[in-house]
């Protein structure tokens, strides 16, 4: 049983992790994340750092939408231009992927901006509206600005180079992308113990009285969505790194939908919740494959079982908005709270 | 006597491992086709035909002893028709598998895919795609087409238009997408080139439903023939019935997606007298020798889509590939296996293509022009069998 962890200095009360058990778990999951790649096959490489892309994106949206308030449905068109970005500068220049996925996220958080102009007018809804409108704008330049772009048929990347090594691999790209991730989540952490991450925390909550306190909204809100866009876009060049073609079919807004589910069912406005929305939504369907696979059915069975996996999703999705409306955080937070209290039981 | 029950000890553990070890021996034996089939999501339609092709075939190749005595084993996953599952789907099959044949079920998986055969040199891929980029056998030299690409399609319609009636009207009317906008350049040229008259081409946006600001673009276009590219379904049918209150004669014509025998019936009304390009024979076909038709209605009493058609033929040609792969003696990798894909000449698919084909590069471009004939409710031959050179 834990029962408080004293706090006897300005630095221990702003620590991200502030006690022994803590980073115990957390030097646990790190040697866990270096012996990964060496312990499985392809396929769990190659869904580690598809999952390690999405919880990038996901935590960004989570920036916009979770901490500040702001819904946006623009988050695949803003990882569309950092995957343009990457593909651009990495077919033509050949620069490096790191100086090339900063500039992806440059990109992306230059047009967010302009796309986030409408949140000092309209919330809700209509900036949901106004980011879809975003979005096709920039379907539309990524299909027509064929000189550029490439138009419908895309572009090819070449592969990611590491001092001459070229990373072409799933167990070659997951320590590109794991680590990008993770600073990006370390970094996201971070933001909501500063005076930036506070002021989209109090405009969230409530933006009138937010200005009133002194912060600037005109700001912050472009702040927050310059942000969101610079995660999407490094997420989006780490997308173009790993999946080597970017087309304009690429990132439809089903995709942008994709994120605002996993940020929903993980749980708003925490860095946890956007890492575990993201696993769930990746994760689940090829749980699923596995377990339907796993059932003595044969070929015909998958066909007769893939669309009942695909309901079985949704009625998920749909279940835990029910019945845990916090996300899937506060399960993880009910959890360890009946660990640190054992053998007592919490009440209320 | 310790050393005798040693020795007896030892005879019997590798009589058992021996015992273990031969279906093991077996299973590495098998032949591999793997399959990143879209059985839920938008393209579950074709991609159920798909698998039951492509299953029925090596059901037939399996019964029949398999290829030299090697056994074909098709391992299939859903992809949901998206390029991140399709990839998954890809990843786990060849990390459980030793795949040697592959089906990929859309142009950006085919794409994306790619850099990873190249890389991996072990597997020849075709897969749903028609793509002209694919017919490239530089760019794709471990790939292939199941049959002509969108603008070889393209050319066969032409080429029937300008027999029938040089110097027609056409109007192209194409969805605002990779698939949509693929053959649409080269097809206006191949248009002129035969002297046809370009006289339309209409794009509209992905999934649009109301086309009437298009109807009247096409109207002020006035063609003879009027061919549809990137569509399944929707708009067509609003497109035909809208021009034809209009008063507009045109013929209209489809390619390989929307000439689907129960697609075209969905279209109700409008689909009387609709024409396009088919490289497959259709299920029902009686008109000519086909064993192998007969053996699937045989073996599937009830109607087989074209998608069927194709993932059947993938596999016949997948197995054919792969036997004469055997026969040179050759390992089966990627590049043998396109190798000998390539020495495919004048092969008798058994009626499912009507005449015999030939595989030189990544394609094989040969089809036929069918309309569809309302009071049969079949889709008929409207022409000879066409090739491409």
């Amino acid at each position: 049983m834990r029962i408080g962890t004293a706090k006897q200095s300005y630095a221990h009360d702003e620590s991200l992790f502030d006690t022994r058990t803590q980073w115990v778990w957390l030097g646990l999951l790190g040697v866990s994340l270096l012996l990964f790649p060496f312990v499985v096959d392809d396929y769990w490489l190659y869904l580690a750092c598809l999952v390690a892309i999405n919880i990038a994106s996901a935590t960004g949206l989570n920036i916009l939408t979770g901490y500040t308030g702001l819904v946006s449905l623009g988050q695949a068109a803003f990882m569309g231009l950092g995957a343009y970005t990457v593909a651009i500068l990495e077919q033509r220049f050949g620069t490096p992927a790191v100086l090339n996925l900063v500039a992806g996220g440059a990109v992306a958080m230059l047009v967010g901006v302009v796309v986030g102009i409408p949140s000092l007018r309209v919330k809700g809804l209509y900036l949901a509206i106004s980011t879809i409108a975003a979005s096709f704008i920039l379907h539309f330049v990524f299909a027509n600005w064929s000189s550029l772009t490439g138009g419908t048929g895309g572009m090819t990347v070449p592969p990611a180079n590491f001092f001459g090594i070229p990373l072409d691999t799933s167990f070659r790209l997951y320590w590109l992308i794991v680590p990008v991730a993770l600073t990006m989540l370390v970094c996201a952490a971070n933001l909501f113990r500063t005076r930036i991450g506070r002021a989209f925390i109090a405009i969230r909550d409530r933006d009138i009285s937010a200005e009133v306190l002194g912060i600037p909204l005109l700001r912050y809100k472009l702040t927050s969505f310059a942000l969101s866009s610079f995660y999407a876009g490094v997420a989006g060049g780490l997308w173009a790194y790993f999946f080597r073609v970017v087309t304009p079919e690429s990132f439809p807004l089903m995709m942008s939908i994709f994120f605002l589910a996993a940020v929903i069912v993980g749980g708003m406005g925490t860095i946890l919740g956007g890492i575990l929305g993201a696993i769930f939504m990746t994760m689940v369907p090829e749980v699923l494959k596995l377990i339907v696979g796993w059932l003595p059915l044969g070929s015909e069975g998958a066909v007769i079982l893939s669309p009942v996996r695909t309901i079985v999703f949704g009625l998920l999705i749909v279940g835990f908005l029910i019945f845990e409306p916090l996300g899937l955080q506060e399960l993880w937070r009910r959890v360890r709270r009946f660990f640190h209290l054992w053998p007592f039981r919490a009440q209320g | 006597m310790e050393q005798k029950k040693i020795i007896k000890w030892l005879g019997s553990l590798a009589a058992a491992a021996s015992l273990i070890a031969a279906p093991l021996a077996q299973a590495e034996e098998e032949i591999v086709i793997g399959g990143s089939i879209p059985m839920t999501g938008v393209f579950a339609f074709a991609g159920i035909g798909i698998h039951a092709g492509i299953t029925d075939y090596v059901k037939m190749v399996n019964d029949a002893g398999g290829i030299k005595g090697r056994k074909i084993k098709y391992v299939p996953e859903d992809t949901g028709y998206k390029v991140d599952a399709s990839v998954a789907a890809f990843k786990k099959i060849t990390s459980q598998n030793k795949v040697n044949l592959y089906y990929g079920d859309s142009t950006a998986f085919a794409k994306t895919i790619n850099p990873e055969l190249e890389r991996m040199g072990s597997i020849m891929m075709a897969g749903a795609s028609f793509a002209t980029e694919i017919n490239d056998p530089k760019k794709y030299p471990n790939q292939f087409l199941v049959g002509p690409d969108y603008t070889e399609m393209m050319g066969i319609l032409m080429r029937h238009i300008a027999k029938e009636k040089p110097g027609a009207k056409v109007a192209l009317v194409y969805s605002d997408t990779e698939f949509g906008r693929d053959p649409i350049d080269e097809g206006e040229a191949l248009a002129k080139k035969l002297g046809l008259n370009v006289t339309g081409k209409i794009m509209t946006p992905p999934g649009s439903v109301d086309v009437s600001t298009e109807i009247v673009k096409l109207r002020r276009a006035a063609p003879d023939y009027t061919i549809f590219h990137g569509y399944v379904l929707a708009p067509i049918p609003e497109f035909i019935s809208q021009a034809r209150k209009m008063g507009m004669t045109s013929q209209f014509m489809g390619t390989f997606w929307s000439m689907d025998n129960s697609m075209v019936m969905k279209m109700g009304e409008a689909a009387e007298g609709f024409m396009g390009v088919m490289p497959f024979r259709y299920y029902y076909e009686s008109d000519a020798k086909a064993p192998m038709l007969d053996k699937i209605r045989k073996m599937r009493p009830e109607y087989q889509s074209n998608a069927y058609m194709q993932g059947f033929l993938t596999a016949m040609l997948f197995t054919e590939a792969a036997k004469r792969t055997l026969d040179a003696g050759k390992p089966l990798d990627g590049k043998n296996l396109k190798a000998s894909l390539n020495t495919i000449k004048n092969f008798d698919t058994g009626g499912v293509v009507g005449v015999p084909i030939t595989i030189r590069g990544n394609s094989i471009p040969v089809g036929r022009i069918y309309r569809f004939d309302a009071k049969q409710q079949k889709m008929l031959p409207a022409s000879d069998w066409i090739h491409l050179d």
